[in-house]
């Protein structure tokens, strides 16, 4: 058990059914935007892969570096933070503020030595299922490539 | 400079336009300095001033609230009041500035890349004798470090930061000593939720440490007094100058040059970064 009474994605099963890796990814996705554009990819049966695991905040302005950190800490293979467009915010605001913060998170946990595939960000409008799909695509593909998160794991 | 510095304190002491003055005296050892917290004019003999002074004094100042306060301030101290300032912790008018002209080169290793070796804000500047006023700080090679870091493989600079990281006791030394580090209850004492392990394991260490740095981009003054009172020699400046890095290369932003300013968090631009967005 993690701190925060969720089960440690550490003890997910990393391995696909044909032993290929398959990336755990953690999303964050504003209600007003993101969140009802990734459900029109689910109404409009657009096929994408389902590594990402959704958690719906207000707004993208909500999400707390500490989010991501937990997540990588505890085991998740990357994070996807999703927004609605600049201007669009419904909040009018909030993701100016998270695009300020998470340029400087992204490029201080490279400087960490995490790569940088591994946290990333998208606009996505409520009527852009077509990009949501294609956005978790590629994000799947490029932590894919980063390969298994070994972050924090103990030296064996 | 240290009979000036009496000497102001003594004024305003008297003349009960402080109810304390905060500087430095001599520890017990008689070489190292401690803070000294003096609220009599008969005692200001005992302040003293020189390369020993190492403490950030902006660290004592949110502690005395609704008291009229003088204090000897660095460069470095004097950004953390501004910092500070610009957060609201203080009010300005129950401060009383001594700006003390650093010229004491080998305070620290920080000292010699400061950029600004005379207070940013002050009501009194003493300055230092023998010294051009008003020279400029030594400011080549402040990334030095970062830029090495930033220049090897990612899987090095991850096992180097793991190496470091992991020898890490979970002190908060690092977070007592910060002006800055001030919120009434740090994540890293919550429990409900725990943000992550109080246990001195890798993981927690590795979002502690992760977590003490951001949490100060934008406000770390680079005092340099986390690294100095880091029991077991974790970088720490290696960090706080990173992000104090991309504050700068990003959006063009000092912390503690300016009390107007905002905060770097609490403010966006249009025209910010926008390409690492899909
Ligand atoms: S983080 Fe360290 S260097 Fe920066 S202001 Fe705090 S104590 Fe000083
Ligand atoms: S001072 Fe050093 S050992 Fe103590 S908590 Fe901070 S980084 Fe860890
Ligand atoms: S409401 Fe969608 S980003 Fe603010």
């Amino acid at each position: 058990m993690s701190a925060l009474g969720t089960d440690s994605m550490k003890d997910d099963k990393k391995m696909a059914a044909d032993g290929g890796f398959e990336p755990n990814i953690v999303g964050f996705l504003c209600n007003w935007c993101s969140y009802a554009g990734a459900d029109l990819a689910g109404t409009s049966r657009m096929q994408y892969p389902p590594n990402v695991k959704i958690i719906r905040v207000p707004c993208s302005g909500r999400v707390n570096p500490l989010f991501i950190l937990k997540c990588l800490m505890d085991g998740a293979d990357g994070v996807l933070i999703s927004g609605c467009h600049i201007g669009d915010c419904h909040y009018s605001e909030g993701n100016y503020y998270a695009r300020r913060r998470f340029a400087v998170l992204k490029n201080f946990l490279e400087y960490i030595g995490i790569d940088p595939r591994r946290f990333q960000m998208s606009w996505v409008s409520a009527a852009e299922g077509d990009k949501w799909a294609k956005v978790v695509k590629e994000v799947v593909e490029d932590i894919r490539n980063a390969g298994p998160n070994t972050i924090s794991a103990e030296k064996k | 400079m240290i009979e000036e510095i009496r000497q102001k304190a003594k004024e305003l002491l008297a003349a009960s336009k402080v109810d304390m003055v905060i500087g430095y005296r001599r520890s017990g050892d008689g070489v190292s300095t401690v803070p000294a917290f003096i609220d009599s004019a008969q005692d200001v003999d005992s302040l003293v001033w020189d390369q020993n002074c190492v403490y950030n004094l902006a660290n004592y100042l949110r502690e005395f609230p609704g008291k009229k306060i003088g204090v000897v301030a660095k460069g470095c101290d004097a950004r953390a009041i501004v910092v500070l300032l610009q957060e609201n912790q203080l009010e300005r008018e129950n401060l009383f500035i001594i700006g003390v002209e650093c010229g004491v080169t080998d305070i620290s290793e920080k000292c010699a890349a400061c950029p600004r070796t005379v207070s940013a804000i002050c009501d009194i500047l003493i300055k230092e004798k023998g010294r051009k006023s008003g020279a400029p700080g030594n400011e080549k090679d402040a990334y030095a470090a970062v830029e090495a870091l930033e220049a090897r493989r990612a899987e090095e600079r991850l096992g180097l930061w793991r190496e470091e990281f992991s020898r890490c006791i979970r002190c908060y030394a690092c977070r007592q000593v910060c002006p800055m580090c001030y919120c009434p209850k740090c994540v890293a004492d919550q429990t409900m939720p725990a943000w992550f392990s109080k246990a001195t394991s890798l993981e927690g260490n590795f979002a502690w440490n992760v977590t003490r740095a951001f949490h100060l981009a934008g406000r770390c003054v680079d005092c340099g007094e986390c690294e100095r009172a880091c029991p077991v020699g974790i970088p720490l400046r290696d960090l706080n100058k990173k992000l104090e890095k991309e504050a700068k290369e990003l959006y063009k932003y000092e912390a503690g040059s300016s009390v107007e300013a905002k905060p770097l968090f609490a403010s966006y631009d249009k025209d910010d970064p926008k390409d690492f967005i899909k």
